[in-house]
């Protein structure tokens, strides 16, 4: 790809050199018209579109009314972040992209990696804004930035080293003392570009859709997590990144995207790890001090329609003490602030279902809900290989510095066969590799994979997320199914016709009871449904409740009258990992009424499918080693899909 | 020579001490307008400070302040006059940050200087029909399935299958599970079908006769009963469709073209010497 080369040079030399050159390019950037018609015209290879979708009109192969289930992953970060960079990680956007379609790529320890389960028919490279492409830069010795005090040492192979060079910058970062060259335009500018190039190359629609992004790198005042990833809906972008560098006030990020937006460039911000903001993520205070507003309401839910509810730093779905009714609330749970061993005290406030539980009180309150969030699952992969949340293929997420078992906890320490009996519990260590989860994958449902039809799936919320297997589940709510809507061939249609999918708002109708239709698919490479659930959250008294509603079991089994599927025995062989092939559904399907359902109730519902108990990656990591696995740790999982919540709005 | 005459004419114009002043008075101010004239001057005009306000408003979402502004252009003149003093002292010699940066700038003003003529549309075609393949859809198929649950209660799905084979063949209708996958496809490729299914479905879909029902095919959700009703070849997407990319990657084409021919017109005005080669 010789064009590709001198695309590149060129784009180095118009922003490396005279300011008024930079801003020139900097401007008609901004503008959408790509400066130069070299650079436009590198961008669409035979083999790629610059453009989401097919030619006018044009149908991709597959294209389906109604509607296909697409994978993903939106949280990937490449070398151009700078945790990465110090972790060793050298992959690149383009090797990310790679990665998502199937191909092996080298990992900082020095194995290649590759994915199992087959390509991904999706993936964002979402780098972090802040000093993006710096440390890359840095490391070279011609570059002034490698001479700067703050950047020695930050190149280390050493464990020990790289995680000082890591504290060192969170330091400097807290106390405000990082140099700004680290964060010069021109470098960052390179750095999107190059993450630009890297989308416009891979996608190609029909097969595989690149999204642009980038994360928002937010902190509360103690280093609360207020991360969001930014996801655009087309090639159009700014000619920057919105940065916590700008304002580390997320209102401030969604201002800058209204704008952003009234330019014809339209981007969500999808918050993750709320379960590391200390109940600041979903607070009922803003980052200014005031209360929440209407206005605030509006703004928020505008920009943030969706949320990534789990990925490998936790699931953050509910919290055990929240929702100390759901016996399946303990999945892959993380207590401690992000990077530290400093323990969460608020959960309310950091996990999704109470925020939707607060967002319908809003909506009564001040008119407008501002947590009306869809759900997407993610990885947040630091070694550039999205999609990397398979417990049979788990090499963690921060390169050299858990990328072998040793370094996370799966194996006894110095190669002993045994775990000592003083075995420590390092799950709330500073850096406790060993509770993160092998999870977090996006869903959406879209008639073809394209840019503009994978876009509009998220920001409509038809979107699910996974732990990690490709589940595959279908959610509508309606009032006039057919009483054999699961049996005929045309259900979906059915279900399009007289209902809503989810992530929309049913209206009431005349105090009727809805039907909710509830479908799920096992992933054909990964393990057999076990049952599948309906968690309600309503308004009553004032007050926000919740309720988890087993509504279809597999192996024929019926829900009981404690309102749960009896336990169908699926054990897994913990010697061998191999499952009981015998228990569990390939689909799970029915259509359910609430049994609680009152009309002048304002409600929301949403899906969770279980699978049968399968090995967790630490288990894995042992049974590869010829040892037990680590005593501390659950040797099993319940992997997981949760659709997106379907809002019941009661007339007024 | 007349007014020369005219001056001899007064005694005090004919002073020695009064030519000497003069002539020295001249002198100063010559040398005072010309060192003047030599003083390099450092421009910022309005289209500069507009870029520079622009730039800022870029990484700050809003306009400079007048405050703002004065400093922004405060930086800028200092840039630009501890840059010249560099170049002055002949530090950018020698340096391979700034050679490199240079040698990008070229290359790059190399490019907009070359402007590309806007393509017709005779070009665009011909360039198409030159990498036909590279616009191509993969093959698809026009399939359906009748679909046997491993999750049926009843009889297992290998045995419905069998006798549903047996049916289909005699031309009656059957009635299989509904599946959360399409029962049927217009347009499909096998990659989609392999990832859905399972390999071992679409290879199966891959040999299958047209027409024809044959079966079973096991997949991870149970037993199928598949059909073949049209396979459509690898096809080329009409050039209508594929126009704006066709005219993108013309475009790059050309580009490189132009970046090629400069370098090697380049190589024409200089004479390169490289140790240990042969000249």
């Amino acid at each position: 790809m010789p064009a590709m080369k001198v695309r590149r040079t060129s784009t180095i030399a118009c922003l490396g050199g005279a300011a008024t050159l930079t801003a020139a390019f900097l401007i008609n950037a901004s503008n959408g018209q790509q400066s130069g018609g070299l650079i436009a015209a590198a961008r669409a290879a035979p083999s790629s579109s610059a453009t989401g979708g097919a030619g006018s009109g044009t149908r991709l192969p597959g294209h389906n009314v109604d509607r296909n289930a697409y994978f993903g992953d939106l949280h990937v970060h490449t070398y151009l972040s700078f945790d990465a960079y110090i972790f060793n990680v050298r992959a690149t956007p383009n090797d990310a992209y790679r990665f998502a379609k199937g191909e092996s790529i080298g990992h900082a320890s020095g194995f290649d990696v590759r994915l199992q389960g087959g390509p991904l028919d999706f993936t964002a490279v979402t780098d972090h804004a802040e000093y993006l492409g710096a440390w890359k830069e840095g490391n070279d010795p011609n570059s002034p930035l490698s001479k700067l005090p703050m950047m020695q040492g930050m190149y280390s192979r050493d464990f020990g080293e790289i995680l000082r060079a890591y504290n060192r910058f969170i330091a400097a970062r807290r106390s405000n003392t990082i140099p700004p060259e680290l964060a010069d335009p021109a470098i960052t500018s390179r750095a999107w570009r190059e993450v630009q190039d890297a989308a416009a190359l891979h996608n190609s629609p029909g097969r595989f859709t690149t999204l642009l992004g980038y994360e928002y790198t937010g902190s509360g005042p103690a280093g609360q997590n207020l991360h969001r990833n930014v996801i655009f809906g087309g090639a159009r972008v700014p000619a920057l990144p919105f940065s916590t560098l700008q304002s580390g006030d997320p209102e401030s990020l969604w201002h800058a995207m209204d704008e952003w937006r009234a330019k014809g460039m339209d981007a969500l911000a999808i918050p993750h790890n709320s379960n590391g903001s200390d109940g600041l993520m979903f607070d009922s205070v803003r980052r200014n001090g005031a209360p929440v507003d209407r206005a605030y309401a509006e703004l928020r839910a505008r920009n943030e329609p969706l949320v990534e509810i789990t990925q490998i730093k936790g699931t953050s779905e509910t919290h055990p003490s929240l929702s100390p009714n759901d016996e399946w609330a303990n999945f892959e749970i993380m207590e401690r602030y992000i990077g530290t061993s400093v323990p969460i005290t608020r959960f309310a406030g950091g996990y999704v279902r109470q925020a939707l539980r607060d967002g319908i009180i809003y909506r009564e309150k001040l008119g407008v809900n501002p947590f009306k969030l869809g759900f997407i699952g993610s990885s947040d992969t630091h070694n550039g290989a999205p999609g990397s949340v398979e417990e049979p293929n788990y090499f963690s997420k921060t390169g050299l510095p858990d990328g072998e078992p040793i370094r996370r906890g799966s194996v006894p320490p110095g190669g002993a066969k045994i775990w000592p009996a003083d075995t420590p519990d390092n799950r709330n260590a500073e850096r406790p590799y060993q509770a993160w989860g092998a999870s977090g994958l996006a869903g959406v449902w879209a008639e073809e994979n394209s840019r503009d039809a994978i876009f509009a799936a998220l920001r409509r919320k038809e979107t699910f997320a996974t732990s990690g297997p490709r589940i595959k589940v279908r959610f509508f709510a309606g009032y006039t199914f057919s009483q054999d809507l699961l049996n005929r061939p045309d259900t979906v249609r059915q279900a399009y016709a007289h209902g809503i999918p989810m992530g929309g708002d049913l209206l009431a109708s005349k105090g009727r009871a809805p039907q909710f239709l509830v479908w799920a698919q096992r992933d054909p490479r990964a393990g057999y449904l076990q049952r599948a659930q309906i968690v309600k959250g309503w308004i009553e008294d004032g007050q926000a409740k919740e309720k988890v509603f087993d509504v279809s079991c597999s192996d024929g089994l019926k829900v009981g009258a404690n309102g749960r599927c009896p336990d169908n025995g699926a054990t897994v062989n913990l010697k061998t990992c191999e499952p009981d092939r015998t228990k569990g559904d390939v689909e799970l399907r029915t259509l359910w009424r609430d049994p609680e359902f009152n009309p002048r109730q304002r409600a929301f519902y949403y899906v969770r499918i279980l699978e049968n108990p399968s090995c967790r990656w630490s288990t894995w990591d042992a049974i590869r080693n010829g040892t037990p696995p680590n005593p501390k740790l659950l040797p099993t999982v319940m992997e997981r899909a949760w659709s997106s919540p379907i809002w019941y709005e009661p007339s007024r | 020579m007349i007014r020369f005459s005219n001056l001899r004419r007064s005694p005090f114009l004919r002073e020695p001490l009064v030519h000497f002043l003069l002539f020295g008075a001249l002198l100063f101010g010559a040398i005072t307008l010309a060192s003047q004239a030599r003083q390099p001057v450092v421009t910022i005009d309005a289209q500069d400070i507009e870029q520079l306000a622009k730039y800022w408003e870029l990484q700050n979402q809003r306009a400079p302040t007048r405050v703002e502004l004065a400093a922004l252009i405060n930086e800028r003149v200092d840039e630009e006059l501890l840059a010249r003093e560099a170049i002055r002292l002949g530090l950018d010699k020698e340096d391979m940050i700034v050679r490199r940066r240079l040698a990008q700038k070229m290359a790059f003003t190399s490019e907009d200087v070359a402007a590309i003529p806007e393509p017709d549309e005779r070009t665009l075609q011909a360039y198409f029909e030159q990498h036909r393949e590279g616009y191509a859809i993969a093959s698809r198929v026009a399939v359906q399935h009748v679909f046997f649950s491993r999750d049926r209660l009843g009889e297992p799905p290998q045995a419905a299958s069998t006798l549903a084979l047996r049916r289909l063949k005699a031309g009656q209708t059957v009635l299989g599970d509904p599946s959360l996958l399409p029962l049927a496809y217009a347009d499909i490729t096998t990659a989609d079908l392999a990832r859905d299914y399972g390999e071992e479905f679409a290879e199966a879909v891959d040999k299958a006769p047209l027409g024809q029902w044959v079966g079973p095919v096991i997949s991870a959700f149970g037993v199928h009963l598949i059909r073949v009703e049209r396979r459509m070849p690898s096809e080329i997407r009409p050039f209508a469709d594929v126009r704006s990319q066709v005219k993108a990657a013309w475009l790059a084409e050309r580009r490189e073209d132009e970046n090629r021919k400069f370098r090697l017109a380049l190589r024409k005005r200089y004479k390169v010497e490289i140790a240990g080669l042969p000249q």
